[in-house]
């Protein structure tokens, strides 16, 4: 009975690292499937910075406002394409499937272009 | 020329000539405060937001309506970040000869924008917007950056300066589709 109480612990024991190396294994294959990147647009001094940014298709782009005052991102022709308002210090993320020319409605000079791959 | 046409039609002289340009050069032999500099800052965005207040209420043209709406928002931003900023400084806005000019030439031009209506008053509210901004420009690169003391102040009112570019750049656009 003694014996098979550490038998069983033991069998645990070994089983862990195994279960470990296998979650790491299946989680890094996660990784590679889903190689998509993520690109940052910074909104400040009233410009998108980079002003035009080439990425892959399905990449996702974050808007990051460090300006003094709100902003919005909205395409020229898509009209899912919208943030509505990003507040000082907020963020606003899409996934990027074709190229795009997009504008602050707010402040409609301010102008911006995503090109795909 | 055609700059000082408007600028004589609007009665937005007062603003550029008296209100700003004057007593800035009055004042150059003495700089500006720390504290001068923050009620200039206030007030001129605070003038803005009144003009931008009346257009609000009179305009029934939707890009003069947006621009306005803009100018409140982005204004009140910035009063927001500039009382935040002197009141972590300690620093007490204080009244000067271009603060007061300021206000003296917004209680001239509110009068000038209440008297008229439709595009009259849309083209009046609109080009004073592009003088203002102008004027305000001027200011802002030539007395306040050069005279702040404090090291915040100035890179609140150098952030601030992209923001009045912008805003002239977009009035000018407004103008452009209100003479077409």
């Amino acid at each position: 009975m003694k014996s098979s109480i550490i038998e069983s612990g033991i069998k645990r024991l070994l089983l862990f690292p195994v279960l470990f190396l296998i979650s790491c294994h299946s989680s890094n294959e996660k990784v590679s499937e889903n190689s998509h990147h993520t690109d940052t647009v910074v909104i400040r001094q009233m410009q998108f910075d980079p002003a035009e940014i080439t990425v892959n298709k399905g990449d996702t782009v974050v808007w990051v406002n460090k300006d003094l005052v709100p902003h919005t991102v909205k395409s020229y022709a898509a009209k899912d394409f919208y943030s509505d308002t990003i507040n000082v210090s907020k963020t606003w993320m899409k996934s990027i499937t074709d190229s795009v020319s997009y504008f602050c409605t707010i402040h409609p000079t301010m102008k911006g272009k995503i090109i795909v791959k | 020329m055609k700059i000082k046409h408007i600028l004589l039609n609007t009665g937005i002289c007062f603003v550029v000539c008296a209100g700003l340009v004057s007593p800035v050069n009055a004042q150059k032999a003495a700089n500006l405060t720390d504290p001068e500099i923050a009620s200039i800052a206030v007030t001129a965005n605070q003038i803005d937001i009144d003009y931008a207040k009346i257009a609000e209420s009179k305009t029934k043209n939707e890009d003069v309506l947006k621009f306005a709406q803009t100018m409140a928002k982005d204004h009140q931003s910035v009063i927001d970040q500039a009382v935040a900023l002197v009141t972590k400084l300690g620093v007490t806005p204080k009244d000067n000869a271009t603060s007061k000019s300021l206000k003296a030439g917004e209680v001239k031009t509110k009068k000038l924008l209440q008297s008229k209506s439709g595009k009259a008053f849309d083209k009046a509210y609109i080009d004073n917007e592009v003088a203002y901004h102008k004027a305000v420009i001027k200011e802002v690169q030539n007395a306040l950056i050069p005279d702040a003391q404090n090291a915040e102040l100035k890179s609140l009112l150098q952030s601030v300066l992209p923001v009045l570019q912008q805003h002239l750049s977009h009035a000018e656009m407004v103008q452009k589709q209100l003479n077409k």
